[in-house]
């Protein structure tokens, strides 16, 4: 579920800017970087970090757009891919400056321990991954589908041109995605940030998991990459369930490679004219 | 001497005679290091930036040819390092098949995802790799210290200036123009597929030779040799350096090596500085250091040549007869195209009209093989090259202009003369008056005369009836994808269902 919001907040800073954002793992980690230097420093606990996070990441969103994406816009699409992948160096080496290479944990959300339902175990931190996940989720399609602001923020990312003529003030709209965008990543990385850990090394991870999502749900697609995530998430569990992580890697990126050769528009097809 | 310059020569062959005269074991070893990432990196230029496809996988090769070095070392002594090029080689053409002509982001994820699969091999294959202590003990009859170093500089200074002469010339320009223009390099009958295969598996031989050497001086592989930080190293170094100068590799290589000797004191600082400073680069100075310092010292990089008009215009030989027939194209539920059929012969000037959207662009995509007819036949005399992807029509004989210009800087003219350069027996011209003054239009009249008594077919596309009338044998009207009438200017000007589809235009002829 979480990876389904790091690829929710990919595609969407995707769709704005219309450039792949090779950061966007990193701002994840960010994210899991504020909650334990929050959790460790202000002994914050995970509920009143949570709108914490999100504010600064969102903010963190908007400022590396604005200084690897946007100022490139006119350039060849390598430029923005180069600019975002020293952007994400500069985050993780940052981090490993400030926080050192060991990994730390941030607070849980829900406390930790299990209750028992029904007979089965359930852990508190996985339960309240799968609500919140699940509510942003759908507060996000929510927001993009049902209201006027997400109408004119999808208008905005299909034709920014068009959107302009019929009088949206495209950069507050870009701006606003941006923002969503990385506000979502934070929260993802301070759910990731309890479960897994946080380490400055593990942006790669976690963008080329969204990258792969987005990919294969069809680039742009905003249901296509919740699925592709989903589907991510449910094949690494029952295949390294199975054979071990390594094997569940491997397999992912194989099913990648195949899907590409065969398939290039990506599963669920591609949005007609979308090309970073 | 020519393609660097005196200037840069002296930087290139420097290093490695001061290294070996007035430095120690470990000075001597940094410029063998700065030669290993160099030799890497000017494969990665290939590919990265005179094709412009982000390829994640060259750290990945690098690594191949590090582990196929420790592996068979023993066995080979230093035949092992030719081993190693072709090991990375060949799995770069065994992937690359498939994945090139992906799209730019697709193919960066599928480059990623091989880079990941080498390395989860290297890290969980044991038995093979050794997991993760890596292999070592395995140098014994490889080249070490200063022979090391003679043979690493050796191989770069030949291959850098192989690269700079040979990119100078007519290759040079066919990547520059399947970088910045891939539809018109592919009507002018560069086939980017095989150009790109070929960087690809060129870059990764140089890769799987640096990671050879690499293996050969530090004496232990790692999974790290595999990993995403050498990708990212050797992208910011070619990025640093210049992405497309003949000496980029090489600075970038100098300063990945160098900084962190720099910045030692500061640890983790120096990659922090790195990546910082390669942001500032895409940025502010797109040509690099390289291009830096060339500017500095006033020597500025040569714009590339206008092409040249050709002295004889069509091939006496070659197909005589452009057929369209039936030809169907829908785009969606649209027919944009819905079957249309006619003829141009060598030495004809054939004038396509229509209003906007009757399909006249989409025709010419069709012909050319940018687009594909979903029904009829498109045929060259009696060969059809309706299936044929665009480069092979451009060979067949079939050129074309398009309506915007393709290249910054050029005019008109220089279009013309590049659709000319591989003497296409048909040339198909999409509004070539677009904009231009009465003058202009006289004088492209009067040019394209000139053509078809050479013997070439043309088709024209215009808006301009009166300038199709005047030069044009004969006109086509288009109208909703549907030819409405053929035959001599006159007579389609004369005809009604034209009159009605051109309203106001023909009255007032």
């Amino acid at each position: 579920m979480a990876y389904a919001l790091v690829a929710l907040g990919f595609v969407l800073a995707l769709n704005a800017v219309g450039a792949v954002n090779f950061a966007h793992g990193d701002l994840v980690v960010l994210g899991g970087a504020v909650a334990v230097a929050g959790g460790a420093w202000l002994g914050l606990p995970g509920m009143v970090l949570l709108p914490l996070v999100a504010a600064a990441l969102a903010l963190a969103g908007v400022v590396a757009a604005r200084v690897a994406i946007t100022p490139l816009a006119a350039r060849p699409p390598e430029a923005t891919f180069v600019a975002t992948i020293a952007l994400a160096a500069i985050i993780e080496q940052g981090l490993t400056v400030e926080m050192g290479t060991a990994p730390r944990t941030a607070p849980a959300l829900a406390g930790s321990g299990s209750f028992v339902l029904a007979g089965v175990a359930l852990g508190r931190q996985p339960i309240a991954i799968i609500a919140l996940g699940s509510a942003l989720v759908l507060a996000t399609w929510f927001l993009l589908e049902r209201t006027q602001t997400g109408r004119r923020m999808r208008a905005v990312s299909a034709d920014r041109h068009m959107a302009r003529a019929v009088g949206i003030p495209v950069g507050r709209y870009v701006l606003l995605s941006l923002a969503l965008a990385g506000a979502l990543a934070g929260v993802a990385g301070l759910l990731l940030g309890h479960q897994f850990l946080v380490a400055p090394t593990q942006g790669a991870g976690y963008m080329l998991k969204a990258y792969i999502a987005v990919a294969l749900g069809g680039w742009g697609s905003v249901p296509g990459a919740l699925l592709g995530a989903l589907g991510i998430g449910v094949f690494e569990t029952f295949v390294s369930a199975a054979f071990g992580d390594a094997w569940a890697s491997a397999a992912l990126y194989l099913s990648v490679l195949v899907v590409l050769a065969v398939r290039p528009q990506g599963l669920f097809g591609e949005p007609a004219g979308r090309r970073a | 001497m020519r393609p660097l310059g005196l200037f840069w020569l002296v930087v290139l062959v420097l290093p490695p005679i001061v290294a070996l005269i007035l430095l120690a074991p470990f000075g001597q070893r940094m410029v063998t290091l700065i030669g290993i990432y160099a030799l890497m990196g000017l494969g990665y230029q290939l590919i990265f930036g005179h094709l412009g496809a982000l390829n994640l996988a060259q750290g990945a090769l690098f690594g191949v040819g590090a582990y196929a070095t420790a592996l068979l070392a023993p066995a080979l002594g230093w035949l092992v390092l030719p081993v190693a090029m072709i090991a990375a080689a060949g799995l770069a053409g065994l992937a690359g098949g498939p994945l090139l002509r992906l799209q730019s982001h697709y193919f960066a994820l599928a480059t990623l995802a091989v880079a990941s699969i080498v390395n989860l091999v290297a890290v969980h294959a044991e038995t093979l790799t050794g997991g993760a202590n890596g292999l070592a003990g395995f140098t014994r009859g490889l080249p070490r210290g200063p022979l090391l170093l003679t043979v690493v500089w050796g191989c770069l200074i030949v291959l850098v200036l192989a690269c700079a002469t040979l990119l100078r010339g007519p290759l040079g320009e066919q990547a520059r123009l399947l970088r910045q223009a891939p539809l018109l390099a592919a009507t002018l009958g560069i086939d980017g597929g095989r150009w790109r295969l070929a960087a690809f598996v060129v870059a990764g031989a140089l890769a799987g030779l640096a990671g050879g050497f690499s293996a050969a001086m530090s004496g232990v592989v790692s999974p790290e040799a595999t990993g995403f930080s050498i990708m990212v190293l050797c992208l910011t170094s070619v990025v640093l350096g210049g992405t497309r100068h003949p000496m980029g590799a090489v600075l970038g290589a100098a300063l990945a090596v160098g900084l962190p000797e720099l910045l030692r004191d500061f640890q983790g600082a120096w990659l922090l500085a790195y990546a910082v400073a390669t942001l500032a680069v895409v940025l502010w100075a797109p040509d690099g250091l390289a291009g830096l310092v060339d500017r500095a010292r006033g020597a500025r990089a040569a714009e590339p040549p206008p092409p040249a008009w050709p002295a004889t215009l069509a091939p006496k030989a070659g197909p005589q007869r452009l057929r369209v027939e039936q030809v169907v194209k829908r785009f969606g539920g649209v027919e944009a195209l819905a079957g249309v059929s006619f003829t141009v012969a060598r030495g004809e000037i054939v004038g396509l009209i229509g209003p906007n959207g009757s399909g006249k662009t989409t025709l010419l995509n069709v012909i050319s093989g940018l687009e594909r007819a979903d029904e009829g036949t498109i045929a060259l005399d009696d060969r059809p090259v309706g299936r044929m992807p665009a480069h092979a029509v451009a060979r067949a004989g079939v050129g074309r202009t398009f309506q915007a210009r393709m290249l910054e800087g050029e005019t008109r003219r220089d279009e013309l003369a590049r659709a000319l350069s591989p003497k296409p027996a048909f040339l198909l011209l999409d509004e070539p008056a677009a904009g231009a003054t009465d003058r202009e239009r006289a004088d492209l009249v009067e040019t394209l005369r000139g053509f078809s008594a050479a013997g070439l077919g043309l088709l024209v596309v215009d808006h301009d009836i009166e300038l199709l009338s005047r030069l044009s044998d004969r006109l086509v009207c288009l109208d909703r994808g549907r030819v409405l009438a053929v035959g001599r200017p006159a007579e389609v000007r004369a005809d009604p269902r034209v009159r009605a589809s051109f309203l106001g235009l023909d009255e007032a002829a």
